[in-house]
């Protein structure tokens, strides 16, 4: 839709070239213009002697003056302007077609067709559901304070969880380091508390997060968000090149695809590309695990957030996305996107009733449409 | 999806703004009609572009889609709707979009009511006006996106600095870019008359109403600025010499001047050199304004080198944009014919004077501006203001001789003036004007001399502006049938003129009114407190508290009385905008054309002397300064009614008068 906009603007554009092309009128001259300006003025030297503003001696002066400057106009000629032949032709369509040549190519590049807009008035819900959440950390805090033995673990990292979501970034951390100074407190608490005081920092990966990190890495090598902290942690003391091979030898332990796997490639290829290394992609490690995913824009977007703001984020996607196609039911592609999304959330009967839509499209498309053999396989894999 | 298509139709101006920057002056060298004419359809096409980048972010602030980072940072979903609306504008790069938005509004202008400009002229003055676009266009998108996108969006926005949520400042940087920007067009054609080698009446003529416009809007916006500051920060103040300030005063005198110098340029052909280097120095000086408060320069010079992308790049179109012109001017203006000779008494003399004095004048600024920022550059971080005193002691000097000039002015004739005939006509208004001097010191005393003088000045050029007014409508020489029809007959620019000079003098009267007779206490008041100012008893009766959309408020009463006689209440307020976290006052006044009484609630004294109900209250009397508003008021009016006069818009023939002259057509006789 937004690219038929796009496509629209830019042969308005187009059009507003092109009307130079339109047979012109011949132009008036630089002298023809100059002498109606004299011939003005001196209709105002003889309406300011008629007012007896000058004098009638002044009057003969200031004539004789604009009649030399009449003269001099006239000398200087009137050079004829050249009608339209085939370089100005050729030039006015080449500039055209320069217009949305440079627009394109610089808005595929610094743009962001994806991302929707979203007034204040359609996120009433979200607001709502905002402060229920508020009201709910709030009292679950109140709560396992006033606990004799200090609250459940449970408690503090669903507090602290809330927390994260909500942005409250300190108050997550103090949530987590609750649970974090208990013997009980395993790899992920640590890995949690130190994404919290990442967070809290602007990304910024403090000595205190660093010794999260260590003893979430000693706790569970396996940890993948510990490898992702201790990456982004050798990255920021100026080892970009341990950092990324940190990441590899991670992605390398993986027996089979996992969604945090994305999120390691993404800042493997980030840091990768300052370093000079080769992208890598999902395929090398997990080779079944090449379905289409979200758009580059999309994993970007994903790749600086937390396992649970991306889990929340996903989510909130993948519900736009199914109200957008129940307002454009015939979008064969949002149906697959979607029935694909929520195969990959595990949501199986959501799946089957998108794909059962996506293939009653897909019908009347030719056998050679790839999305139709996409739509059919798609079902086909789930209900085995 | 809205704001893409924002972004998206940005780039699209950017690309056209290309194409018209080169396509039109090649057409011109070539003498292709069709490159020329170009220009024409790329202009409008870049002002419908900008305007649909424009409506998409002012849509995305009434809508708070808090996707813009924009948005988030200057926006909150609780804000009034006017300063949604004003939010657009109200930040860096939301402030370069209207700026960009104006730039090619008045490209599109010229294009489309510049049928009296010859081909030529007007493509390539629209292809240097694609120039700056280009530079302002690819500023933005490369350094200042206003369509910058966060996703997932935060549920809410960092609101827009308080101060800005106002209706005056909502309005000013409009104006003030309308004037600014408005001289853009002035400077192409000047860039464009240097570029073809040829300055004459024509030109003049088509510069004159462009310079015009954009002088009317720099003066309002000047002045709603003045205003704004007057009655917004609370210090009773109208004129800081802030550098802010300053920035958009230079381009103002530059821009008087400029508009007076093309009078001479249009009706003697002389001054050709001085008009284009006027035209050149006025926008580069409304650059470097633009480069100053956008660059973070003012915060400190450290703040420029924090962040140091933007600034080097607008520095970049500054070291292009004025270096560039000056060299063109430095190479080309000396092959400029000179025009009209003149004695030293005479209209084109005075004139001259006028452009030296402003020149002057805005020399000074300049310095009084830069002085403080070379200063800190070289002193390693040193701070050092230069305020007040010195542009007092080093602009007043300087500035007072023209207003005696601009008395004078308008009696000498064109060419040569003859003394005695000018001395006789003004003799009664300077006998007049020394007489309201003295009876002025003798009823009021007290007060510098210098005070005394500058009003005897103004008052010297209202009368002698009423003297040229009354002298060509013959006023009482002839019947009142007579001097009402030459009244009526007058040229629209006469008016404009008596209007304006008569303006600027009554403004003066403010001007110096309410600094040098201004009284003002600061004092600590509870209820019950009596304040006597200026002949009025004010009593502090008390405060409480109010609640706004989306700032709570502390709100004192004082009652006002003089001589016994009840004239009401004032109800300064202190405002606390809680997202924002700020505070603001909103002072409270009581006008008459005598003076203004104006309260402004300080912070409130009760959070040192605990539990006492006390508050400080700043209250001052200016006597005249509402003069300085309706004198500005009067500026702009003038400059109003004189670009309507028919001479700025008549200049076309119509194609078969050219083979046959026939006289225009002339109103009203």
């Amino acid at each position: 839709m937004i690219w038929i906009i796009f496509a629209a603007l830019s042969a308005a554009a187009v059009g507003f070239m092109l009307m130079s092309l339109r047979p012109q009128k011949a132009a008036l001259g630089r002298s023809e213009l100059s002498r109606a300006i004299f011939e003005d003025q001196l209709a105002e030297i003889d309406r300011d002697e008629k007012r007896g503003v000058i004098s009638g001696d002044e009057a003969t002066a200031a004539r004789a003056e604009v009649s030399r400057n009449i003269l001099k106009a006239s000398r200087m000629g009137s050079s004829g302007t050249r009608q339209m032949d085939t370089t100005s032709r050729m030039g006015i369509l080449l500039a055209t077609l320069l217009v949305p040549a440079i627009t394109f190519g610089y808005y595929t590049k610094f743009g962001n067709p994806d991302i929707l807009s979203l007034s204040v008035a359609d996120r009433a819900a979200e607001r709502q559901e905002r402060d229920e959440v508020v009201a709910l950390a709030s009292r679950l805090e109140t709560e396992l304070q006033a606990h004799p033995e200090g609250g459940p673990s449970e408690g503090w990292m669903l507090l602290g969880q809330t927390r994260m979501r909500l942005g409250d970034y300190a108050r997550a951390a103090d949530a987590y380091s609750v649970v974090a100074d208990r013997d009980e407190a395993d790899s992920a608490v640590f890995s949690m508390l130190a994404e919290a005081l990442i967070a809290q920092e602007q990304g910024v990966v403090t000595p205190r997060a660093d010794a999260a990190i260590a003893r979430a890495r000693e706790l569970n090598p396996m940890n993948p968000a510990g490898t992702f902290y201790a990456a982004l942690s050798l990255e920021q003391s100026g080892q970009g090149g341990a950092a990324h091979d940190l990441l590899i030898e991670r992605l390398d332990l993986a027996d089979g695809y996992y969604p945090w796997m994305d999120t390691l490639i993404a800042q493997a290829n980030r840091i990768g590309a300052s370093i000079g290394r080769d992208p890598i992609s999902v395929a090398q490690f997990a080779p079944m695990a090449t379905q289409p995913g979200p758009t580059q824009d999309q994993v970007a977007a994903a790749q600086d957030m937390s396992e649970e703001d991306r889990a929340a984020f996903i989510t909130s996607m993948v519900d736009r996305l199914a109200t957008r196609l129940e307002d454009e039911p015939d979008d064969l592609d949002g149906w697959l996107r979607l029935a694909n999304a929520y195969t990959v959330l595990g949501r199986q009967a959501e799946a089957v009733t998108a794909y059962e839509t996506a293939v009653s499209l897909a019908d009347a498309l030719p056998d050679t449409d790839p999305r139709k053999a996409a739509a059919e396989q798609g079902l086909a894999s789930l209900r085995d | 999806m809205t704001p893409e298509i924002g972004h998206f139709a940005l780039a699209l101006a950017l690309a056209l703004a290309l194409i018209q920057s080169i396509l039109p002056i090649l057409g011109a060298a070539r003498n292709d009609v069709v490159w020329m004419k170009s220009a024409v359809w790329t202009s409008v096409a870049q002002t419908v572009f900008v305007g649909i980048a424009f409506a998409a972010l002012m849509t995305a602030f009434v809508t708070s889609d808090f996707t813009v980072l924009n948005v988030i940072e200057n926006s909150h979903s609780l804000k009034p709707l006017l300063f949604k609306i004003s939010g657009t504008w109200g930040s860096h790069e939301g402030s370069l979009l209207l700026w960009v938005l104006i730039l090619a509004v008045f490209g599109a202008l010229v294009a489309l009511l510049g049928n009296n400009i010859a081909e030529g002229t007007k493509a390539r003055t629209l292809s240097v006006q694609a120039w700056i676009s280009v530079g302002f266009l690819s500023f933005m998108l490369f350094t200042s996106n206003p369509f910058d996108r966060v996703f997932p969006p935060p549920l809410d926005g960092q609101d827009l600095n308080p101060l800005l949520q106002d209706v005056g400042l909502a309005m000013h940087p409009p104006l003030l870019y309308l004037g600014y920007v408005g001289f853009s067009i002035v400077f192409s054609f000047a860039v464009a008359a240097l570029i073809e080698g040829r300055v004459d009446a024509a030109w003049a003529r088509w510069v004159r109403p462009w310079a015009l416009a954009a002088w009317v809007f720099l003066t309002a916006g000047i002045a709603l600025g003045s205003w704004w500051a007057y009655y917004e920060l609370g210090w009773g103040g109208w004129w800081f010499w802030d550098p802010v300030e300053n920035v958009s005063f230079m381009p103002w005198l530059m821009g008087t001047a400029l508009l007076h110098s093309a009078i001479v340029t249009e009706k003697r052909g002389a001054f050709k050199s001085w008009t284009i280097l006027l035209a050149i120095l006025t926008f580069s000086l409304s650059l470097l304004g633009t480069f100053i408060v956008r660059s973070g320069l003012l915060t400190s010079v450290h703040a420029f080198a924090v962040d140091p992308e933007r600034g080097f790049y607008i520095l970049g179109l500054l070291a292009v944009s004025i270096g560039g012109s000056f060299a063109l001017y430095a190479w080309r203006a000396p092959s400029m014919e000179g025009g009209g000779l003149f004695k030293p008494v005479s209209r084109e003399a005075g004139l001259l004077v006028n452009n030296l004095i402003l020149a002057t004048a805005t020399g000074i600024v300049l310095f009084g501006t830069l002085y403080p920022l070379f200063y800190e550059a070289l002193n390693d971080g040193q701070k050092l203001s230069v305020g007040p005193p010195f542009f007092n002691a080093g602009f007043i000097p300087v500035i007072l001789p023209l207003v005696f000039m601009m008395g004078l002015g308008p009696f000498l004739s064109w060419k040569r003036a003859n003394v005695g005939t000018v001395a006789a006509r003004l003799k009664w208004v300077a006998v007049l004007s020394v007489g309201f001097g003295l009876v002025l010191w003798y009823l009021v005393r007290g007060g510098p001399i210098l005070g005394y003088l500058s009003l005897m000045l103004a008052a010297w050029l209202l009368f002698a502006t009423l003297r040229e007014w009354a002298l060509r409508i013959r006023l009482f020489e002839e019947s009142f049938r007579v001097t009402m029809r030459r009244a009526r007959n007058l040229p629209r620019a006469s008016w404009g003129m008596t209007i304006a000079h008569g303006g600027l003098a009554i403004a003066i009267f403010g001007f110096v009114g309410s600094s040098v007779w201004k009284s003002e206490q600061i004092l600590f008041v509870s209820p019950g407190t009596e304040i006597s100012i200026a002949g009025f008893d004010v009593t502090f009766t008390g405060a409480e508290q109010i609640r706004g959309p989306n700032y709570v408020a502390e709100r004192g009463t004082l009652s006002v009385r003089r001589n016994g006689e009840d004239l009401g209440f004032l109800y300064p307020e202190r405002r606390y905008y809680p997202v924002a976290d700020s505070s603001t006052t909103e002072s409270s006044i009581r006008s008459t054309v005598a003076g203004d009484l104006y309260a402004s609630l300080a912070q409130p004294a009760s959070e040192n002397v605990e539990g006492a109900n006390v508050w400080t209250l700043r209250i001052l009397y200016e006597p005249l300064v509402m003069l300085i508003w309706i004198g500005s008021s009067l500026l702009v009016l003038g400059g109003t009614i004189s670009l309507t006069d028919r001479r700025l818009r008549v200049g076309a023939p119509r194609r078969t008068a050219a083979s046959q002259p026939a006289p225009l057509p002339i109103a009203g006789e």
